[in-house]
């Protein structure tokens, strides 16, 4: 079964009195543990479908299914708990909370919700996880003490503390610059063979584009390729 | 360890340190001034209370009435021994008894003439008068038995000096004029405005002039060692005085639709009643000063409109603060949106930075105000000042009522909830993409 599975989905924003159709019908399907890069040029709906599987965003029409369950009847409320326990995410611009250090804001997550770890079990996943993302001796700092890399590698470690099934990352490399990005790139690859989460993440980056196993290009708010490469799996048919 | 949302609220707070710092001392400032002005108030009554008792020579007052045959009501004790035995059957237990008689005179000395209460009480023997009256002339050894103290007011209008000769005129008890000759003794020291209108004499020698006999007198006033206990006192002296079955007056009187006091109408009543032989009435210092609670009662409303009038404006602020707030922070909104953080745990981290900086503020103005009350109470503005009556021995002082400070705070905390309270409405109605969107 498709760990998510989008269906016809299309999204139109207002704009004064036109409207703007950012995403005009697509779908296709993700498999667990897929490392998946939505690429496309600048405005051609990546983020917008980002956000609709991240569910922050709902479709104009279609449907996204999370882990085979339909989510477009789904209370504010419901939503928020299910984004905190089945997604991650990792932004753009880092989005870290100014007033938490390392290791609280990693550990922010795990406070929320009706989450039930024992301290120690959060002690030592949170360690494992900073350590993961090589930043044991930053763990007391505060995120305007540290640099983009070390700030999207929080936000990974952040994106995994609720051992999400899919992490969803915008952009993740765009305020990096290039090698530093490769770096999270390879982190976010590391991390998706150790514990098999599923990555979703957008670039126009075409080197970036190259390291994901499964690619949904689009264009104008269609998806004008997907393909799935290192034999993961058949690659789905392209839908106009 | 649940408590993220208030202790990234308490975090927040420092972010924007010198604007938390205004809105924290504007509410500080309020809290404050109100504090202050609740401290008079709440020490005004007591202070008052006491400067009377000390005057009157009583917490607890005791007088005799009754009724002459044409109607006219007579002010006096002719048995004391009933009061007293009402006081010892119910244990109760004072620093001393002073007995009075008052009468209004004028007093004449070479050409010149004044009015005054004469206050007679015992000389020889009230120790308590020796303490408090301070004698600027004379000495109390010469004090016999047509003395007569004045103030040093009363006694440079006269033009008198201790040894001097005054011819008093008054009206008997049953109403015919009358004099006698009093020999000035002592002059005292002005003690207040009301100090300096007291002119004590000798009981029994004014009783006899105007009427009365050995051992009779017109009030009885007992002093206790703490002004708290009088209202328990005159109520169970009242019982058990009752409960003797002597005459008694009703100890409160309410004239609706009347600007008087409790106390006034009290009298007020009395005078219309008729009955026969010997009546009581029992009234304590808070009867008389009872006026006084209104200025208290004024007082603190006047420090509640203050209290709202201020924090109108600083709601605005809070206000104003916290919609800028909310964009400055809109990236922050969306994170946690997204991240799982619900849009009431949104909403009440924004009431929670609220409700700290209430309390923040309000914990420093309660403190700036002890610090203000306890500088101001060191000023000794001595005695001899008009405002005497409503000090404690020439200082200021203050008392606090603690449910009025927690009212106040509550009050305070509630106002700026409520300026919050829209701004993390809208904060927490935003929707995660949006939130996230605008922020880049
Ligand atoms: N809130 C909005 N209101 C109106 N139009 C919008 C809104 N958000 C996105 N769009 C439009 O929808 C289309 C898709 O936008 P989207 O942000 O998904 O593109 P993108 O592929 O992420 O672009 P980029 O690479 O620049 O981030 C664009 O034409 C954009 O102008
Ligand atoms: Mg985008």
């Amino acid at each position: 079964m498709a760990i998510i599975e989008v269906r016809d989905v299309k999204k139109t924003y207002p704009l004064g009195k036109v409207e703007v159709q950012a995403v005009k019908g697509v779908s296709f399907s993700i498999e667990k543990g897929d490392f998946i890069s939505i690429a496309g040029p600048s405005g051609s709906g990546k983020s917008t479908i980002l956000n609709m599987i991240g569910l922050i965003d709902k479709p104009s029409s279609g449907e996204v299914l999370i882990e085979g369950r339909p989510t477009s009847g789904l209370s504010d409320k419901e939503l928020t708990r299910l984004r905190h326990e089945v997604l991650g995410f990792i932004f753009q611009s880092f989005n870290l909370i100014p007033v938490l250090n390392v290791w609280e804001n990693i550990e922010f997550p795990l406070l929320l919700g009706k989450t039930k770890v024992s301290a120690t079990e959060k002690k030592e996943w949170i360690d494992w996880l900073i350590d993961e993302v090589s930043l044991s001796e930053w763990r007391t700092h505060k995120p305007n003490e540290l640099s983009g890399g070390q700030r999207q590698r929080v936000a990974i470690a952040r994106a995994l503390v609720t051992k999400p099934g899919i992490v969803l990352a915008d952009e993740p490399t765009a305020n990096l610059d290039s090698s530093t990005g490769e770096q999270i790139i390879e982190l976010m690859k590391k991390i998706n063979r150790e514990l098999s989460t599923t990555f979703i993440f957008s670039t126009h980056d075409a080197k970036i584009v190259e390291v994901a196993d499964h690619i949904i290009r689009l264009k104008d708010g269609l998806i004008v390729e997907n393909k799935r490469l290192n034999g993961a799996g058949s690659p789905d048919q392209v839908r106009e | 360890m649940k408590y993220i949302i208030p202790r990234i609220a308490l975090r927040n707070l420092s972010r924007q340190k010198k604007r938390s710092f205004l809105l924290g001392g504007a509410i500080a400032f309020g809290i404050m001034i109100v504090t202050l002005i609740n401290g008079f108030a709440g020490a005004f009554i007591e202070n008052v209370s006491e400067n009377f008792a000390y005057l009157m020579a009583g917490h607890v007052f005791v007088q005799g009435a009754e009724k002459t045959p044409s109607g006219k009501r007579l002010s006096v004790i002719r048995d004391d021994s009933i009061i007293f035995s009402a006081v010892r059957d119910s244990g109760l237990s004072y620093e001393f008894a002073t007995k009075t008689s008052e009468v209004s005179a004028s007093l004449f000395f070479e050409g010149k003439t004044i009015r005054q209460n004469l206050t007679g009480l015992d000389l020889a023997t009230n120790l308590f008068l020796r303490e408090r009256v301070v004698l600027r002339q004379g000495s109390w050894d010469a004090i016999g038995p047509d003395s007569i103290i004045l103030s040093e007011k009363i006694a440079s209008r006269l033009n008198v000096l201790p040894g001097d000769r005054i011819t008093a005129s008054f009206q008997t008890l049953t109403g015919q004029n009358n004099i006698a000759d009093f020999t000035l003794a002592a002059i005292s020291v002005d003690s207040s405005i009301i100090g300096s209108v007291m002119s004590y004499v000798d009981l029994a020698y004014i009783n006899e002039a105007i009427g009365l006999k050995s051992g009779e007198y017109m009030a009885l006033g007992f002093m206790l060692n703490d002004l708290k206990a009088a209202e328990a006192f005159a109520s169970r002296l009242y019982t058990s005085m009752a409960g003797m079955g002597i005459q008694l007056f009703d100890r409160s009187a309410n004239e609706e639709g009347s600007a008087a006091t409790p106390f006034q109408a009290m009298i007020r009543t009395q005078r219309s009643e008729d009955w026969q032989g010997s009546r009581y009435s029992v009234y304590t210092i808070d009867d008389i000063v009872s006026q006084a609670k209104q200025i208290v009662v004024a007082l603190d409303g006047a420090s509640l409109i203050i209290l709202l009038v201020l924090f109108a404006i600083v709601m605005i602020g809070i206000n104003n603060t916290f919609r800028m707030v909310m964009y400055e922070r809109i990236k922050e909104i969306g994170t946690m949106r997204a991240v799982g953080v619900q849009r009431k745990e949104i909403r009440s981290l924004f009431l929670n930075e609220a409700l700290f900086l209430a309390l923040g503020g309000a914990v420093a103005g309660l403190v700036l105000a002890l610090i203000a009350m306890s500088i101001l109470s060191l000023i000794d503005f001595g005695m001899n000042t008009p405002a005497f009556m409503i000090m404690k021995n020439g200082h200021l002082s203050f008392f606090v009522p603690p449910l009025r400070a927690v009212f106040n705070v509550v009050i305070i905390a509630a106002l700026t909830l409520l300026a919050a309270y829209f701004p993390a409405k809208a904060a927490a109605k935003m929707e995660p993409a949006v939130a996230l969107r605008t922020a880049k």
